[in-house]
């Protein structure tokens, strides 16, 4: 079954320039396809180039190099005005830090009415009251909380009012860049609960950035795993818990705590050390079984192939 | 299910905190909390009020009339604060001295602070090579030397008012507040507020004096009040130079220079001293509600 693509990533790359010669590779030439109506999980450590990828897929950053391609349009490329708002209505992000996400000055009205405004959705002041705190009501807050500031909000609810403000535009495609990992862990699973949600509502399309594997894996129907600005393994979420092959993606699987004692007793944490692959060889992302890609050389893509066969 | 929990969390952390309020109610609190701030405030607002209301009905012409027969008068019923060397009426010079002296700093005030957040939120904002380039241009104003174009300018034009002397000294004092702005707004774009407007599809003139503008308006308040009080001063060591208003425009700086002439100093302290304590009077009690100001912007400072 041929599933539609949303968007296509293809050697994407982003270089920042902080000198004369001095220049940070966040994104280094990676590349992959999010379908329509899934969730793609984006793990990684800090630092590892995740949030540099989801800005440039939505244009806060220029690419240095490659394309993104949003519902077979070119989003870098040349583009009217016009097309630009089209583009911003389609996709949209929420943000890590609950706390800067959200402009102190403004009420929650108008921070999640900014959308709508710019892309003139309301017929008048009163259908843009009623959206908004209709927007309200679907994250799981209040009409009431319409009048009132940002700072009187706790981390998780602040978090919702971002989602609200995304929401606003009806867009198809989010990516939530670590929507969670600023919040108590007692609330992350409701806001993981409330895309989860929203998902199956709008059929909504979802980029999900996280840099650890614990809810990515709950939520995500593939995951992508990145390391210092590549992506080293690709995968559906339930084959790569159950055959990780590349050592950082092992090492990550290692650090996830599980409330079942036998395996805890025997987890061990496996440190991921790059000096171990052989660096004569630039490696590759090869496909090691249908829909399973490693970034690897070609010595290594035979040992994976046999490392999967004999599982 | 899933949303019943959702719920449920809602109403219980549904407190609020006090700890991040609004910013201009923060600063107006401080201000009834110093009782110096509040008292050189109301001292102000008085000041004010009597030197702009008396100089209305008073007559400017009648005031700066050079009268031979009461030449360096001391105080008395007739004249107040008695008379100069041009027997004019050092009280009515006091009263549109101040009122000069006061809205040279008002204007000055107000256009380096117009002036100055706009070059500075446009630098920021943009940054890279537009900050660059406007940073060279401010760097190239910083240079000039203030007091040999304001010596010129002086010679240049015969008569000058309020308003073209204002426009001078604005020319070479908006770059502090333009520095200052460029540097928060720098850090300000970098939020994700202004990052979600900008995919909202925020145009960038919107996001700049939208979003980012009224969350440097505490700064704002606070920079420009300090300015006032410089600026009071800048014009009274001007004039006192003779640089600034010739003495057919009076102001408290052209009051203070007679005191140049020995005999003057020493024998007439009515028509120097005054004018002397007036720019004390007005410097301190702005800067002291600046200084109020400022420390409400500073949480750890502030004193309720
Ligand atoms: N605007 C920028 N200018 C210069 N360097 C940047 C910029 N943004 C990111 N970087 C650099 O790019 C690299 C990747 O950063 P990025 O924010 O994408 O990491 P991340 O994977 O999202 O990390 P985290 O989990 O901490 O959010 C880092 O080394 C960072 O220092
Ligand atoms: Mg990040």
């Amino acid at each position: 079954m041929e599933k539609e693509k949303v968007l296509e990533v293809k050697n994407l790359q982003k270089f920042f320039k902080l000198g004369r010669n001095n220049t940070v590779k966040a994104v280094d030439d990676i590349s992959f396809d999010i379908n329509k109506g899934e969730t793609f999980g984006l793990v990684g450590e800090s630092g590892c180039g995740k949030s540099t990828t989801g800005r440039t897929i939505i244009r806060l950053h220029e690419a240095t190099g490659g394309q993104v391609i949003f519902n077979h349009e070119n989003v870098h490329g040349k583009k009217s005005k016009q097309d630009l708002l089209k583009l911003n209505r389609k996709m949209q992000m929420i943000f890590q830090d609950p706390s800067s996400s959200l402009n102190p000055k403004m009420t929650v009205m108008d921070i999640v009415a900014e959308g709508i405004d710019i892309h003139k959705l309301a017929k008048n002041e009163k259908d843009r009251k009623q959206r908004v705190e209709n927007l309200l009501e679907t994250v799981g807050l209040n009409r009431e909380h319409a009048t009132r500031f940002p700072h009187e909000f706790s981390g998780g609810q602040r978090q919702r009012i971002g989602i609200a403000r995304a929401l606003a535009v009806e867009p198809e495609f989010i990516i939530a860049d670590e929507p969670i990992s600023a919040l108590d862990v007692s609330i992350q699973a409701q806001v993981v609960n409330l895309l989860k949600r929203l998902q199956r509502d709008y059929g909504l399309t979802f980029l999900f950035i996280a840099h650890d594997l614990s809810m990515v894996k709950y939520i995500s129907d593939r995951i992508g795993v990145m390391y210092f600005g590549n992506m080293v393994e690709l995968a559906e979420s339930d084959e790569l818990y159950k055959n990780p092959l590349h050592p950082y993606t092992k090492s990550l699987l290692s650090a996830i705590p599980l409330p079942d004692p036998d395996y805890e007793r025997n987890r061990r944490r496996v440190a991921y050390d790059p000096a171990e692959h052989d660096t004569n060889e630039e490696p590759e992302f090869r496909e090691v079984k249908p829909g399973h890609w490693v970034r690897c050389t070609t010595k290594e893509f035979e040992e994976y192939k046999k490392e999967l066969k004999t599982k | 299910m899933e949303k019943k929990n959702e719920q449920e969390y809602t109403e219980q952390s549904g407190q609020t905190s006090k700890a991040n309020e609004d910013g201009l109610s923060i600063l107006g609190r401080e201000l009834i909390r110093d009782k110096v701030a509040l008292i050189s405030l109301i001292l102000l607002i008085v000041v004010v009020a009597i030197v702009y209301g008396t100089s209305i009905i008073m007559d400017k012409d009648e005031i700066v009339k050079v009268d031979l027969f009461a030449i360096h008068e001391p105080p008395s019923d007739e004249f107040i604060l008695g008379t100069d060397y041009g027997g004019r009426d050092i009280f009515g010079q006091l009263i549109i001295g101040t009122r000069n002296s006061l809205s040279v700093a008002f204007l000055v005030t107000l256009m380096t602070g117009l002036i100055g957040v706009i070059y500075g939120l446009v630098s920021g904002y943009y940054g890279g090579h537009v900050d660059n380039a406007m940073m060279r241009i401010l760097d190239f104003f910083l240079i000039l030397p203030f007091i040999m174009v304001v010596i010129v300018f002086v010679s240049i034009v015969p008569k000058y008012s309020v308003v073209s002397f204002s426009l001078i000294m604005t020319a070479f004092l908006w770059m502090g507040i333009a520095r200052l702005i460029r540097s928060k707004a720098l850090q300000e774009r970098e939020l994700d507020y202004a990052q979600a407007s900008k995919t909202l599809g925020s145009s960038n003139i919107k996001i700049m004096f939208k979003q980012v503008l009224p969350n440097l308006s505490s700064l704002i308040i606070v920079t420009m009040t300090l300015n006032l009080a410089a600026n009071i001063g800048l014009e009274s060591g001007l004039s006192f130079l003779g640089f600034g208003f010739p003495e057919s425009t009076p102001s408290l700086g052209t009051l203070v220079s007679y005191a140049t002439n020995p005999t003057t100093l020493e024998d007439r302290w009515w028509i120097w001293v005054p004018a002397s304590v007036m720019i004390f009077v007005l410097m301190l009690a702005v800067n002291n509600v600046g200084q109020a100001l400022k420390r409400a912007t500073d949480a750890r400072q502030r004193r309720g």
